[in-house]
């Protein structure tokens, strides 16, 4: 035990003294003191010496640990949250949005190329859509009233058929011929028109060219 | 830039496993310092690491980061070695306790030995791997409690204020557990200096 009888006021903050913990009014006060004790200057050092030696020590033989697989071991022992889906898609969004916002923008204009290429390639051989579309059925046709109207019929190749109606000159004795008074064709016209023309055009060359206020087609 | 550890704490909570593994990467080795010098065996010092680090992924969601992650991180891996020490010791509690007054234990004759055989500020390449385990032996003579503390101030650089927080205690404590923690570690770390001062002699710095 010390002989000075000051070092036992001085003693419990020689500890803080060395780690930078007393306020300045106290540390003032210990370098007073220990500038005229030898004891509590030995103290001081030994406090420091064993410090530095104790962060060495452990350092040196935590250096010696292999930590090569220890990440792999812990990761390996986890059971991962099972966050909601909503939650996981909120979370893998803003991660994109949040870390990686060159590698999206990188993707999407990748996709967009991807997509001027494809598209074009891809529909260079397809059946057409709609209009001469072999999935196209006729299910009514209207005509105007008091039209009279003739079905043309086209047959394709491979046996689909494409019908249309054309207008024509209403004679006097064919006034009441179904379809002129704008009643609605039935379903199937084409099917038995199909049977009868290859290819006929109702208007011949001797016929009056048609009145431009009236429709010049029928509608599909 | 490193992520900071709340935003990796976040990220974690959020289902990322790539940020817990960033974590455990950055605090792998000063974990295991930690261990090793509460349990001294090596693989034991592992497996408490490798404990700590699952009861913090366990414990996560309940963090509530009122104080930095290390200091929850190393109160884990201090309660972890405990518990270790404890089941090897069949269960008993370590009896060996000091008086939490301040009063200097250590004879006249050792005051400034150890300063003034290795300075103040010893060089690592001046520590050989004798003194290192002698080292680790001095503080398994030190209380679980007071060693604890040593290694958190001395290893991981803690302030009073975080030693405090991380073990929950008031901060007079952590002054006077630290004190008494030094003075054993000194006596017997003079002790063993002058041992081997007279077989061969201590290298300084």
């Amino acid at each position: 035990m010390s002989s000075n009888p000051a070092c036992q006021t001085f003693l419990p903050m020689l500890s803080p003294f060395v780690d930078g913990e007393l306020l300045p009014a106290q540390r003032v006060e210990v370098e007073r003191h220990i500038a005229v004790c030898h004891d509590c200057t030995g103290r001081v050092a030994d406090f420091r010496a064993e410090s530095g030696l104790v962060r060495l020590g452990m350092e040196m033989l935590a250096d010696e640990a292999d930590f090569s697989q220890f990440a792999q071991g812990v990761m390996a022992r986890i059971t991962p949250y099972k966050l909601p889906l909503l939650d996981r898609w909120k979370l893998s969004l803003s991660e994109i949005f949040a870390h990686q916002r060159a590698a999206l923008a990188y993707a999407l204009a990748g996709a967009a190329c991807a997509l001027l290429v494809a598209v074009p390639w891809l529909m260079r051989d397809r059946e057409p859509v709609g209009y001469a579309s072999p999935q196209m059925a006729v299910e009514s046709v209207n005509a105007e009233r008091g039209a009279r109207i003739s079905p043309v019929v086209k047959r394709a190749k491979d046996g689909n058929t494409i019908i249309w109606l054309v207008d024509t000159p209403v004679p006097a004795e064919d006034a009441g011929t179904p379809g002129a008074r704008g009643e609605e064709l039935p379903q199937g016209l084409g099917e038995e028109m199909d049977e009868e023309l290859e290819m006929e055009r109702p208007m011949g060359n001797g016929e009056k060219a048609l009145d431009p206020q009236r429709p010049t087609g029928g509608e599909l | 830039m490193a992520t900071d550890d709340l935003t990796l704490v976040k990220r974690v909570r959020e289902g990322d496993q790539r940020a817990f593994r960033l974590l455990v990467e950055r605090y792998q080795r000063k974990v295991y310092a930690i261990a090793l010098g509460m349990v001294k065996d090596k693989h034991e010092a592992m497996d408490v690491s490798q404990e700590a680090f699952i009861k913090v992924y366990k414990y996560l969601p309940h963090f509530k980061g009122d104080s930095s992650f290390y200091t929850w991180l190393y109160r884990i891996t201090v309660n972890a070695s405990i518990d270790v020490i404890r089941r090897r010791g069949g269960g008993r509690l370590e009896m060996v306790e000091f008086d939490e007054t301040l009063q200097l234990d250590s004879p006249d004759a050792h005051i400034g030995a150890l300063g003034s055989r290795l300075g103040t500020n010893p060089q690592k390449s001046a520590l050989r791997r004798e003194l290192a385990e002698k080292i680790q032996e001095a503080l398994e003579q030190v209380p679980e409690k007071h060693r604890a503390i040593l290694l958190l101030r001395e290893v991981e650089g803690l302030s009073y204020e975080e030693l405090a927080t991380t073990l929950e205690i008031p901060k007079g404590t952590v002054m006077s557990r630290l004190f008494h923690a030094r003075a054993k570690v000194q006596k017997l770390l003079s002790e063993y200096l002058e041992l081997d001062e007279a077989k061969s002699g201590v290298g300084t710095e």
